[in-house]
């Protein structure tokens, strides 16, 4: 064992799940910050002050935004991305459990992502 | 452009203070915005967990990486704090703000006293881990903890994790923290996880629990892109800066100062919600 393997049993093909999930974790950490960084100049560059406060979210409105190159398009994008990554994580996890036949950690993902789904759904329901 | 300035020296601060002193940016990105900017809470709830979220993904996946994370214990856990989280998100909205900020300030507060009766992780012992607890389980259930143990610890007493896991996702929920308050302390004390490994494994978790009150905080207009994007590079900043400058600073000195800042700010928090 070495010094940093202290987390988890040694398992080469758990090792290669854990290497995917991370990069996936890093990059879409490393994407929010691009696509944040990009709106928060832009913001700047525009004259939007940060304490003026932002428009509501509106997912329909980002390509357009985007396109045009408004600050609210990559700002909203890249919360977007924030939010999504831990759920990207655990479908990756989900599909690699399901890959390896490990159905008690299929069922964990899955009830996982079904949260997530029914925090969509609540949230959903009560602004209609 | 002075205030974008001054919301991303915050979060520097914030991330730089988080990561020095092991703890996530939210307990202070919340009093900064609400106290130094006049946020109302739960829109600084807002903004704090997607700081969170950005600051335990990136230090996730060098824990994943480094296999110091146990995934599978992970997982199983992060179901009963999104759980948690979910219903802290939906009733969030329905508490009066007052209450909300009376319980930061006791969770200020607490940290504060915590922090000060804290040793230095050498100092602290290297696994205190209890013996497994008695009672019968069904060999289906020993064969699935053995699954979420690792080299050298076996994990036990589930049960409390699982209670322990659903008061920090409301807590996140609420208050806009990581809960690892509430999830190391669990694993390590009473779940036998080495508190490395308890540690790496709640920054893995914090993701899924922050996000799933997140998104409610998003669709219901409590997450201000404005504020939240110069905040969260920010913390992300000062999260890196932290991680690479820990083993140079005299952390008794910082975590005096801290437990001043963090009294003081339970102050003014207990003086908001007392109007």
């Amino acid at each position: 064992m070495t010094s940093a393997d202290v987390g988890v049993p040694a398992d080469p093909s758990g090792a290669r799940l854990e290497q995917s999930i991370a990069r996936l974790l890093t990059g879409g950490t490393y994407a929010a910050i691009v696509l944040l960084a990009i709106g928060f100049a832009l913001m700047i560059a525009s004259g939007v002050s940060p304490l003026s406060g932002g428009p509501r979210f509106d997912i329909t409105a980002i390509p357009g935004d985007l396109l045009a190159l408004r600050p609210t398009g990559f700002l909203w994008l890249g919360l977007l991305v924030v939010v999504a990554t831990p759920a990207a994580r655990v479908l990756a996890s989900l599909i690699g459990y399901a890959r390896r036949g490990e159905q008690r950690m299929v069922i964990v993902a899955a009830l996982i992502l079904a949260v997530i789904a029914l925090s969509v759904v609540a949230a959903t329901g009560l602004e209609g | 452009m002075t205030d974008g300035l001054l919301l991303l020296i915050g979060g520097v601060a914030a991330g730089v203070f988080g990561s020095l002193l092991g703890l996530g940016g939210g307990i202070l990105i919340v009093p900064f915005l609400t106290l130094v900017f006049g946020f109302p809470l739960l829109e600084a709830v807002g903004v704090s967990l997607v700081c969170v979220i950005m600051t335990s993904g990136a230090a996730a996946g060098v824990y994943l990486e480094r296999r110091v994370a146990n995934l599978r214990l992970g997982m199983t856990l992060e179901l009963f704090t999104a759980i948690g989280a979910l219903f802290g998100g939906l009733i969030a909205f329905l508490l009066p703000e007052r209450l909300l900020e009376f319980v930061f300030a006791l969770l200020l507060a607490y940290t504060a006293l915590t922090m000060a009766r804290r040793r230095d992780a050498s100092e602290a012992p290297a696994d205190a881990t209890p013996p497994p607890a008695a009672n019968d389980l069904a060999s289906d259930d020993h064969a699935f903890l053995d699954t979420l143990s690792g080299p050298g610890y076996r994990v036990h007493n589930l049960g409390f994790g699982v209670i322990g896991s659903v008061v920090a996702g409301i807590a996140s929920a609420l208050l806009g923290i990581g809960g690892g308050l509430v999830k190391v302390p669990v694993m390590h004390v009473i779940m036998g996880v080495p508190l490395r490994v308890a540690t790496a494994t709640s920054n893995l978790m914090i993701g899924i629990t922050a996000s799933a009150s997140a998104i409610i905080y998003l669709i219901r207009g409590s997450i201000d892109p404005y504020a939240a994007a110069p905040t969260a590079i920010g913390v992300f900043i000062g999260a890196s800066i932290g991680s690479r400058t820990a083993h140079r600073i005299q952390l008794r000195v910082l975590r005096g100062l801290f437990v001043a800042i963090l009294l003081y700010t339970a102050w003014q928090m207990l003086q908001r919600a007392l109007g």
